[in-house]
Formats: structure tokens, C-alpha cells, sequence
């Protein structure tokens, strides 16, 4: 028989947890909303960027204007250095969001080294950095805070470096990895080829006249706005990673509520009868003591 | 009349939209200024104010720090990083929006004397409506 006060103590301890992960969800809801809104008004800028890259890219094919098939479009046959920018969370308790981003990580690693690539990592947010770390895994580049508090200014910041690189020539390839948000209830892996930028990926439109440039040095304009596109993209993968890690810790403390709750239902029946056990015992002790009189 | 589609958009979301009458926009080159059926143009802005004709006598003023636009015979559509329209209810949110943008300005530029000229523009816009 079990102790009655060691159950009690149980569904005590159980309805302590419950309540902290209730708590979590709400806070996770909240919090997913507000992101979500935040996701909604930067679409507007990723609509309007998309369309004028389309653009640009629709005249180049047009008018065959030269200079743009720089740096940035060259498609390097086999990539001598890889570099993977991959964004976790900074806080777990939310399920599996995070070791999907690590597993996807490890594959790309994997299949770049059979290529004979080396790859360099750099992470983003708290988990996947302590993750490679203990694996003694060397990271190029770690930041931590971002990935909870998405700004644009740092995220640029952090692209750039990145960005500078590869123009350099010391990478040829950069991919950014992220789990990204579908919906309420689904998240979904994101990994998109950064640089070089695939000039075919943008939707065919119609241009009806020359484009003109100003400043006239066409290189500096388009460079910027390249720059702009490759900064936005990875502020974007920001935002779109936290609402998936804020609906991804939403279901996971839902889960964990429902858990608690079957426990302590569990518990409460055990404790029951538990109790009614012992007072059969404490009876059958009175009647036997009274017949023992008789 | 005819009327030109306008778009301004930050990575923070969209600051207008609309139709209008013409634009004048900072460009790295000088200011110039966007009618309908315009050619097709992308030139770089440097910090200063967007102006807007609506047509009907309303005006808008807009400050931005740094960005792109794109122009064609459709209209214009401005990629800018930060924005801040110069309007509100009252003087006194008018009055902080133009503190709002001086800042704007600020962080956005280390040439003295090009941030007088813009601060004194921000003024002047300011004015007019």
C-alpha cells in the first residue's frame, strides 16, 4: 500500500507544475500574437522588395545589362567553403523546435564535408550554440539575445560580416537554416541559399522600358539594394523563427497541461484508494479486536 | 487628372499607400520630383523628406533616413529604413513628431551641415501642413 501523505504530496507537486505550465502557454499565446502582428507588417517591405528584385532581374534578362552578373550571382560549382547561419531559440521547454533546427544543421554538415566543403558554423541563439558547443563543434560566429528580441539593426549588423566575406572570396556559399512558423499548430524547416543569389528564383514580370539608374554608377545602387535584400531576409527568418518557437512552446505546454491534469487524475484515484484501504484495515482491526472480547 | 501609385515600406511595415498627385523624393543626386507615367528609374535616397501631393490641397510630409526607390509609369515604390510621417492630431504630436525625425536624421547621417539643411527642411514641411 502506498503512503497515503507520499500521494498527497505527489498530486501537490503535480498541480505546482501544472499550474507554471498554464501559465507558460498563456504567456506563449501573447506572445505569438504579438510576433505574429510584427511578421504581418514586415511582409509589406518583403512583398515590395521581391518585386523590385523581380524587376531588376526581368530587365537584366530583357536588356542583357551587364555588370550585375557579379559576385553575388556566381554559382560556384563545388563550394570550398561552406557557411551556415542557423537561428535557434534562446530558451528550451519547446518540444522539439530546436533539435529539428540541430538535426537539419548536422545533415547540411554532413553532406558539404562528403562534397569535401568546409563548413563553418554561425549560430544564432542560446541552444544550438551550447549544443555545438558540447558536441566541440568549432563555431565561427555566436549570438545570443537576438533570436529572442528579433532588430534589425543587429541582424544587419550580423549579415554583413557575413555578406563581406563572401565577397571577399573566403566563402562561397551561405545558407540560412531556420524553423519557421506555418501556422498555429505546424512549423516547418527553412533553409534557404543566401548567397550566391539565385537570379532565377525571381518571378518573370514584364518590363515595358530601360531601367535608369542614379547615381549613375549602376554597381553601387543595386549592390545596396542587394545588401538591403540579403539584411531584410535575415531579419525576416528572425521574426518568422520566434513566432515559430513561441507556437512551438504554446503546443508544447498545452501538451504538458493535459499531462499534468491526466496525472493528477491518476494520483487522486490511487490516493483514494489508498484511503479507503486503510480505513478496511483500521474496521476489520476494530471488528476483530471486538469479537476477540465477545 | 491622373494620379500615380505610391508605396513607402519599412521593414517595420507600411508607412503609406496610395494614390497621388506627384512626390518629390531626396535623391543621392538632388531631389527630384515623380508625376504619373514617369520613366522607369531606381535611384538611391539619402536622408531627407518625402513629399507628397495628394491633389486635393492635402499635402504629406514624410522623413526617412536611407533607401531606394523604384520608379515606373505605374508609380513609385519607396524601400526606405526608417520613416517617420510628419503628421498627427494636435500641435503638440506634430511638435514630437518632428523631434522624432530630427533624431532619425541624426543617427542616420555625420555630415553637419547636410543635417542642418534636412533639420531645417523637416521645419519648413513641418509648416506647411
Amino acid at each position: 500500500m502506498a503512503n497515503l501523505k507520499e500521494i498527497k504530496r505527489k498530486i501537490n507537486s503535480v498541480k505546482n507544475t501544472q499550474k507554471t505550465t498554464r501559465a507558460m502557454k498563456l504567456v506563449s499565446t501573447a506572445k505569438l500574437r504579438r510576433t505574429e502582428e510584427l511578421a504581418k507588417r514586415s511582409r509589406a517591405y518583403e512583398a515590395a522588395i521581391n518585386q523590385t528584385m523581380s524587376e531588376i532581374a526581368s530587365s537584366i534578362r530583357k536588356y542583357k545589362v551587364g555588370g550585375i552578373r557579379g559576385r553575388y550571382f556566381e554559382e560556384r560549382p563545388t563550394p570550398e567553403v561552406v557557411d551556415i547561419i542557423f537561428i535557434t531559440a534562446d530558451k528550451g521547454l519547446c518540444g522539439g523546435f530546436n533539435f529539428q533546427t540541430i538535426k537539419r544543421v548536422r545533415q547540411l554538415i554532413a553532406q558539404y564535408e562528403e562534397l569535401g566543403s568546409k563548413v563553418r558554423l554561425k549560430a544564432v541563439g542560446k541552444k544550438g550554440i551550447e549544443y555545438f558547443r558540447f558536441q566541440g563543434y568549432p563555431l565561427e560566429q555566436e549570438v545570443v539575445g537576438l533570436s529572442s528580441a528579433p532588430d534589425y539593426q543587429k541582424a544587419a549588423q550580423f549579415i554583413d560580416e557575413t555578406v563581406q566575406e563572401f565577397l571577399e572570396g573566403k566563402s562561397d556559399k551561405v545558407i540560412l537554416v531556420h524553423n519557421g512558423y506555418k501556422n498555429m499548430i505546424t512549423q516547418e524547416m527553412k533553409q534557404v541559399d543566401l548567397l550566391p543569389i539565385d537570379i532565377g528564383s525571381f518571378q518573370e514580370v514584364e518590363v515595358t522600358s530601360m531601367m535608369e539608374l542614379e547615381p549613375d554608377e549602376g554597381e553601387r545602387v543595386l549592390e545596396s539594394l542587394i545588401n538591403k535584400y540579403i539584411e531584410f531576409n535575415m531579419y525576416y527568418a528572425l521574426i518568422d523563427s520566434l513566432a515559430a518557437e513561441h507556437s512551438a512552446r504554446m503546443q508544447a505546454m498545452d501538451a504538458a497541461t493535459k499531462n499534468a491534469k491526466e496525472m493528477v487524475e491518476k494520483l487522486t484515484i490511487s490516493y483514494n484508494k489508498a484511503r479507503q484501504e486503510s480505513i478496511t484495515t483500521e474496521l476489520i482491526e476494530i471488528i476483530s479486536g471486538m469479537e476477540a472480547m465477545k | 487628372m491622373e494620379k500615380l501609385k505610391l508605396e513607402i515600406v519599412t521593414p517595420h511595415g507600411l508607412i503609406f499607400e496610395g494614390e497621388v498627385q506627384s512626390v518629390t523624393f531626396p535623391g543621392e543626386e538632388g531631389e527630384f520630383g515623380v508625376l504619373p507615367r514617369h520613366a522607369t528609374l531606381l535611384a538611391l535616397l539619402k536622408p531627407g523628406v518625402i513629399e507628397i501631393d495628394k491633389g486635393d490641397g492635402k499635402r504629406e510630409s514624410i522623413v526617412i533616413n536611407w533607401g531606394h526607390v523604384k520608379v515606373d509609369e505605374h508609380g513609385a515604390r519607396a524601400l526606405v529604413d526608417g520613416a517617420i510621417p510628419l503628421a498627427g492630431a494636435d500641435e503638440s504630436e506634430i511638435a514630437k513628431k518632428i523631434e522624432e525625425a530630427k533624431e532619425l536624421i541624426e543617427r542616420a547621417s555625420e555630415n553637419k551641415a547636410a543635417l542642418a539643411a534636412v533639420e531645417a527642411r523637416i521645419e519648413r514641411a513641418a509648416k506647411i501642413i
